[in-house]
């Protein structure tokens, strides 16, 4: 049979042709013939990735050197590191930093205890219940950025919102230094608490029921059980999830926060992603705005690293 | 089956209280949704009544969104960037898996990486040099604008090289044996055992691209051609005016909850394998 060879070399176009011939009389040009087709496959990605997305990233590290306008006229005049120290000396920086902390400590509660929480409760419920509940709970995660932002607007609106007049009381959420960062954070949540429900319900169905019923046989009370044998296994399921809140809680909050409180009230809401935002397009500092990217990029790998690695030690529980 | 029926042997008490809590939970996932909803669907003066019941019903608030705005031509604009931007994805994302799926080939792993690569690289570290190429291309304020740039979705190459890595490789070589050439392969044996994987990561591309709003914003400034972006024009002006702004959100909101009730199941599994990768 010649399924051996198949995913070794010669391509599924000319597999007939080449096969007549003997590899040694090959020309160069039926050589590239036959070893063509998986790069020509792969080409439009490629091209598209790098242009939209290597090169770009690229230049960044090039233009974070620089100082320039955005305006294609006038030059781009190098500035050394210049750009990195500015950014380094902000006092802003300093403070959206901790604020991208704050961002990413009041998210995990929605991307990881009351998504366990909920989905070790779903077990519980069997049958159609179970399907609708899920479809309510993940139905925000459909909801467009921006049209949340505008029925919470709406819900949240000082005079005339429903939570003021269910609760009330009249705060005025969005305006007001202390609670617009947690409104920020609780929409947030909202958004895309169905979607790591949904997570943890996928990596409940993986683990072997043999080790629960184990324990049980063993003695262990439903408690234990859940404590020290499902999540333990689930680990690599929590890994993930925090490693998306790290990577991904200041862009998620970015849509909401530029249609809802533009980075106020006093830069209160102003983390680390929105104030990128604003260096790049509201001051048109194109250099120190790709500083701030590249620092983000080497942040992300930093951040990316350790927890692959903390995953890794975590997930071979279930070997 | 067998942690279920563990599980299942509990006390009513346990489901009872396992009802109630996920009850209040998707109640308050659910409301705003509702809220959004209830509140477009009122009559004018009825905006501000907190009766959870939207009555009597009015199409006002629409009526009033549809002649402050066009949007309609929003509506379909955005629909032919989900479309095209979903369907450009999917053609490549296709090709790209099917050459890591059927060959071995020099750089296939640096390749390969090339695209797992894209994962750590935020959007922030390339949107300036992207915002320069698209005005020298003169494509800044238009849709190709915005659809060309996310052409290449490694998300789709790595579900997809996922699926095709579980396809019989029997298959691939009885289509070989019949002398057809790789590509009528992809088409006749390939896509068609595929359909379902593919179907579900469209539906996925296609929901994320109606829904996206940063790299739109940057492409078409302030214009208001996609309807995330129409909506933003609607919000943040003092004093809303909030039953055609909840008719507007509404809208931009009905094509993916339509789709949502009609192939549930598939968008949520797409959405979980998406996650999982």
């Amino acid at each position: 049979m010649v399924s051996g060879t198949f995913v070794e070399a010669p391509p599924l176009a000319l597999a007939g042709e080449a096969g007549v011939r003997p590899a040694s009389r090959e020309t160069g040009r039926s050589r590239a013939r036959r070893l063509a087709p998986p790069y020509l496959y792969l080409l439009p990605a490629v091209v598209l990735l790098v242009v939209w997305t290597y090169q770009p990233l690229a230049q960044t590290f090039v233009l974070s050197l620089h100082s320039w306008n955005l305006v294609p006229s006038t030059p781009m005049e190098p500035v050394g590191l210049a750009n990195y120290e500015q950014l380094l000396s902000t006092p802003e920086l300093g403070r959206s930093v901790w604020r991208t902390v704050v961002v990413i400590l009041g998210m995990l509660p929605f991307t990881v205890l009351i998504p366990v929480a909920v989905a070790l409760l779903t077990r519980r419920v069997r049958g159609r219940a179970q399907g609708v509940y899920r479809a309510l709970v993940f139905a925000p995660m459909l909801v467009a950025p921006v049209a949340g932002a505008a029925v919470w607007q709406w819900l949240l609106d000082p005079s005339a919102g429903a939570v003021n007049r269910i609760l009330g009381t009249d705060v005025n959420w969005l305006n007001t230094t202390g609670t617009a960062q947690l409104a920020i954070i609780v929409i947030t949540g909202w958004h895309v608490a169905g979607f790591a429900v949904l997570v943890v319900t996928a990596g409940l169905a993986g683990i072997n029921p043999d080790y629960a019923a184990a324990a049980k046989v063993d003695g262990a009370s439903r408690g234990q059980v859940t404590r020290w044998v499902t999540l333990p296994l689930l680990s690599p399921t929590l890994a993930f999830l925090v490693l998306m809140t790290v990577l991904l809680s200041a862009q998620w909050t970015f849509p909401l926060i530029d249609t809802l409180t533009q980075g106020g009230p006093v830069g209160s809401t102003t983390n680390l992603y929105y104030l990128l935002w604003e260096y790049g397009f509201r001051s048109h500092d194109a250099g120190l705005a790709a500083a701030a990217g590249v620092l983000f990029f080497a942040g992300f790998i930093v951040v990316a690293a350790v927890l692959t690695r903390l995953a890794e030690r975590l997930s071979h529980h279930d070997d | 089956m067998t942690t279920d029926e563990a599980v299942g042997e509990g006390s009513r008490a346990r489901r009872l209280g396992g009802h109630l809590v996920l009850g209040v939970l998707s109640l308050l996932c659910a409301f705003p949704v509702y809220w959004l909803y209830a509140t477009s669907l009122r009559a004018p003066e009825d905006v501000y009544s907190l009766s959870v019941l939207p009555w009597p019903l009015s199409t006002a608030s629409y009526a009033e969104a549809f002649a402050t705005s066009d949007v309609l031509g929003m509506l379909l604009n955005t629909g032919v960037v989900a479309v095209l931007s979903a369907l450009g994805q999917l053609l490549i994302a296709l090709l790209a898996a099917y050459a890591f799926a059927a060959w071995r080939f020099p750089f296939r792993r640096l390749l390969y990486l090339l695209f797992v690569g894209t994962w750590l690289v935020p959007f922030q570290a390339t949107m300036l040099p992207n915002y320069v190429l698209l005005s020298r291309l003169g494509l800044l304020e238009t849709l190709a604008g915005v659809i060309i740039p996310t052409l290449c979705s490694a998300l789709g190459v790595l579900l997809l090289r996922e699926h095709l890595n579980g396809f019989p490789k029997e298959l691939l070589d009885a289509a070989r044996m019949d002398g057809r050439s790789s590509w009528s392969t992809l088409w006749t044996v390939v896509v068609p055992a595929l359909r379902p994987a593919l179907a579900a990561l469209g539906i996925l591309l296609a929901i994320t691209a109606w829904n996206e709003y940063f790299w739109p914003a940057m492409v078409l400034q302030r214009s208001n051609a996609v309807v995330q972006l129409g909506l933003r024009s609607f919000l943040g002006t003092e004093g809303n005016d909030w039953g055609p702004l909840m008719a507007m959100a509404g809208l931009a909101c009905l094509p993916v909850f339509v789709l949502y009730l009609v192939l549930q199941r598939h968008i949520v599994n797409a959405f979980v394998r998406s996650g999982l990768k």
